[in-house]
C-alpha cells in the first residue's frame, strides 16, 4: 500500500465502527482505506512470502466501488481465511478498479482478530475530493 | 437534520410527517430515555424508514433505539404487499440474531461453589470469538438442508427434543428458504460455523432468576426465585451477513437503473418492491439464515446443557434444562395484523426489535395460550435480563414487536477509552459475575456503562403496554466472544 502509515481517523458512531481516509489521489486513498480497514482487523506484522491475486471490480459510482473493494478484502479474510498484506492498485476510474492484492494464509495462532467486521455498510458513505486530495467516509458493521 | 419530537403520554413520542416522510414517526421511551437520542442520528433514521414506498402506519422505534445503518436499530417498519418493499438493511447483516433462555432443576446456591469451572468449561465446549469455526463442518447438501429445515435439523440429528422446536418462534424455520437463491460465499462461509457464539455483543450467560413480577405467568414459564437459567445470544454467523451483502450490491446495481439509488437519504436503504423476483430471492436468501441462525442456537443449547453436566457431574434429570423460548430479533416477515378494521398481511421488518404476541394468538404454542409470548431481553454483563409477555397492547400499537435489549450509549472506541487503565472483569467479579472473553477488546467495549439502563428500557415497555414484566435474571457467569 501506498504509506506505511496509514492516513485515517475515527469518527464516532454508537453501535459501529466509521472511519474518515485520506489520500494523495484515488489510487492512493483506495489503498489507504484498505490498510486502515485490516489495521482494525488484525496485526499481520511482516510477511516474507505472498500470494498475488489480480482483481477487477465495476460500480455504480465510486461510493460503490468503495464498498466493494473493501467487501472484496474483507470476503477474502472471512471466507477465504486470506489475509490481504499489501494492495496494489493499477487503474481506477468512477466505476471500475484493476488492483493486485498480496495475501498469506489466515493463522489463527498469529494473527489474532481484535474487532470482527461483520461488513462494509453504505450508511453515510462519502468517497470525494477535498481540494488537493480525497477523503472517504466509511461506516462498518461490527 | 433536525428531528421534531413531540410527546404524546408518558411513553410515546411522535415525529411529524414532514417532507418526504409518507408516515410519521413513533416512539416508545420514557422521558429519561428519550433525552440520550435527541440530538442523535436515530431520529432521523425513523424519518428515512417513513419515507419508503408502501410503509404503513408509522415508522416506529423502541426504547432501546440506537444509531445504526439505514434502519436505526430498534426500529420496527411494515410494508403493504402490494405498494411495498423489502430492504435487506432493515433486517441487517446478522440475519436472526437472536435470543433463547433454557430453565433447569438447578438453584443458585448449589452452583456457586463451582461457577469458575461452570465458565471455564463453556469457554472451552462452546466455539467462541471473531471468525470462530465450530466442531461441524458441513457439505454444501447438509448445509442447504440447514437453511431448509433450521432448528429441525439440528433436533434430528438427536440435539434437542421436539419440545424445543415447539417453544421456538416459528417452529425454528421459516417457510420459503430456497438455498439455490444463495452464493457460493455465503455457502462457504455457512459450512464452518455452525454451532459458534460469535464476537461481539454475542454471549452466553448463566443466570439466576433473581425476581417474579407475575407468578402466575412465572409458573407458566416454569420460572421461580433463585433457581438458574441460561441465556444465548448469537445469531447466523457469517452466512447472514455474507448474504445481506450479497443483495444489498444486487439491489444497488439494480436500483441504479430506474435512478431509485440516487434518490434514497441513506444508500443502506436500498430496496426492492415485494412484487419483484429480487425481493422474493432475497426473501427466501433471507429464510436460509434465519433458519441456519435457528439450528445454530439450538445447538449452542444442546452443548451448555452437555458442559454443565460435565462440570457438575449431573444426569439430564438432575439438571432438567427444558427450553423457556426462542426469539428473533432481526428479521422481514409476512405477518397478519388487523388494519382499518381488516385482517391484512404485510411484511414486518424488525431490526433489533422482538416479536411479542399476546394470549390466544394462533402462532402461540399451547403452553403458552394463556400467558402470551416469553419475549426475552438481555442486558449488559453487568445488569440484569428480563422475561416479558406478549400483550394485545403490542398488537395494537407495534404489529406485536417490542424492544430487544438494552442499546448502546457509548460508541464502541468511547468505551474502550472510559475502561482504559481500569480491570473490567474484576470489576465485574467484585460484582459476583465471573466472565470469560475471547477477544482483549471485547469486555472494554461491552462493558455496562457502554449501555442504557435496561431496566429503564424495560419500565417503557412495561408502561407503554408493549409488554408485561414476568422475571428479572442476574447473571453469575458469562461467556463472551
Amino acid at each position: 500500500m501506498a504509506c506505511d502509515t496509514p492516513v485515517y481517523s475515527l469518527l464516532d458512531h454508537t453501535a459501529d465502527l466509521k472511519i474518515r481516509v485520506w489520500g494523495r489521489d484515488l489510487l492512493d486513498l483506495f489503498e489507504n482505506a484498505a490498510t486502515s480497514m485490516m489495521r482494525f482487523l488484525l496485526e499481520a506484522g511482516p510477511a516474507d512470502e505472498t500470494e498475488v491475486i489480480s482483481i477487477s471490480l465495476t460500480a455504480e459510482d465510486l461510493n460503490d466501488l468503495m464498498v466493494r473493494w473493501l467487501s472484496e478484502i474483507l470476503y477474502l479474510l472471512m471466507g477465504e481465511h486470506q489475509v490481504v498484506v499489501q494492495s496494489k492498485l493499477n487503474a481506477i476510474n468512477r466505476s471500475h478498479l484493476d488492483a493486485v492484492l498480496h495475501v498469506i494464509p489466515y493463522d489463527p495462532d498469529k494473527h489474532q482478530m481484535e474487532t470482527e467486521i461483520k461488513a462494509v455498510t453504505y450508511h453515510q458513505i462519502d468517497v470525494s475530493p477535498r481540494g488537493s486530495h480525497w477523503q472517504a467516509e466509511i461506516v462498518f458493521d461490527l | 437534520m433536525n428531528i421534531s419530537l413531540k410527546q404524546v403520554d408518558a411513553y410515546r413520542w411522535r415525529i411529524p410527517k414532514t417532507g418526504a416522510m409518507r408516515v410519521p414517526g413513533l416512539l416508545f421511551s420514557s422521558s429519561k430515555l428519550i433525552r440520550s437520542v435527541r440530538n442523535d442520528p436515530c431520529l432521523a433514521q425513523v424519518a428515512n424508514v417513513a419515507t419508503l414506498p408502501g410503509i404503513v402506519h408509522h415508522s416506529l422505534a423502541m426504547p432501546d433505539i440506537h444509531w445504526g445503518y439505514g434502519f436505526p436499530i430498534g426500529g420496527v417498519a411494515a410494508f403493504d404487499l402490494d405498494e411495498g418493499i423489502v430492504s435487506p438493511g432493515g433486517v441487517g447483516y446478522d440475519i436472526n440474531c437472536g435470543c433463547r433462555v433454557m430453565t433447569t432443576r438447578l438453584t443458585a446456591d448449589v452452583i456457586k461453589p463451582f461457577i469458575n469451572d461452570l465458565v471455564q468449561g463453556l469457554f472451552r465446549d462452546i466455539p467462541c470469538g471473531v471468525g470462530s469455526s465450530g466442531h461441524i463442518h458441513l457439505s454444501k447438501k447438509e448445509a442447504e438442508d440447514v437453511s431448509v429445515q433450521g432448528a429441525a435439523w439440528a433436533v434430528k440429528k438427536g440435539l434437542g427434543t421436539i419440545d424445543d422446536i415447539e417453544k421456538t418462534e416459528d417452529g425454528g424455520a421459516i417457510p420459503g428458504a430456497d438455498p439455490s437463491t444463495l452464493s457460493g460465499r455465503a455457502m462457504k462461509r455457512g459450512k464452518d460455523q455452525l454451532g459458534t457464539l460469535g464476537s461481539g455483543n454475542h454471549f452466553l450467560e448463566i443466570q439466576v432468576v433473581d425476581r417474579i413480577y407475575d407468578s402466575e405467568k412465572a409458573a407458566i414459564f416454569n420460572l421461580f426465585e433463585g433457581q438458574v437459567t441460561m441465556f444465548i445470544h448469537s445469531g447466523s454467523r457469517g452466512f447472514g451477513h455474507q448474504i445481506c451483502d450479497d443483495f444489498l450490491k444486487e439491489m444497488t446495481r439494480h436500483a441504479s437503473t430506474d435512478g431509485r439509488y440516487d434518490a434514497l437519504p441513506d444508500r443502506q436503504l436500498i430496496y426492492s418492491p415485494l412484487k419483484s423476483a429480487l425481493a422474493k430471492r432475497y426473501l427466501a436468501a433471507m429464510a436460509c439464515a434465519a433458519n441456519y441462525a435457528w439450528a445454530n442456537r439450538q445447538i449452542l443449547m444442546h452443548w451448555t446443557r452437555k458442559s454443565v453436566m460435565d462440570t457438575l457431574s449431573i444426569t439430564p434429570e438432575e439438571m432438567g434444562m427444558r427450553l423457556l423460548y426462542d426469539v428473533c430479533h432481526n428479521i422481514a416477515k409476512h405477518e397478519t395484523h388487523p388494519m382499518d378494521g381488516h385482517e391484512t398481511t404485510l411484511c414486518v421488518h424488525r431490526k433489533g426489535a422482538t416479536r411479542a404476541l399476546p394470549p390466544w394468538h394462533p402462532l402461540l404454542p399451547r403452553v403458552y395460550q394463556r400467558s402470551g409470548q416469553p419475549v426475552l431481553i438481555p442486558g449488559d454483563m453487568g445488569s440484569y435480563s428480563y422475561v416479558l409477555s406478549g400483550t394485545e397492547g403490542a398488537m395494537e400499537q407495534s404489529f406485536g414487536s417490542c424492544c430487544h435489549g438494552a442499546g448502546r450509549v457509548l460508541s464502541r472506541n468511547q468505551a474502550v477509552k472510559k475502561a482504559r487503565g481500569r480491570d473490567i472483569r474484576r470489576e465485574l467479579a467484585d460484582h459476583g459475575v465471573v466472565v470469560q472473553s475471547r477477544g482483549k477488546r471485547t469486555l472494554k467495549e461491552e462493558m455496562p456503562e457502554a449501555y442504557k439502563s435496561v431496566s429503564e428500557v424495560i419500565e417503557s415497555v412495561h408502561g407503554a403496554g408493549l409488554a408485561k414484566k414476568v422475571a428479572r435474571l442476574r447473571p453469575l457467569g458469562v461467556v463472551k466472544g
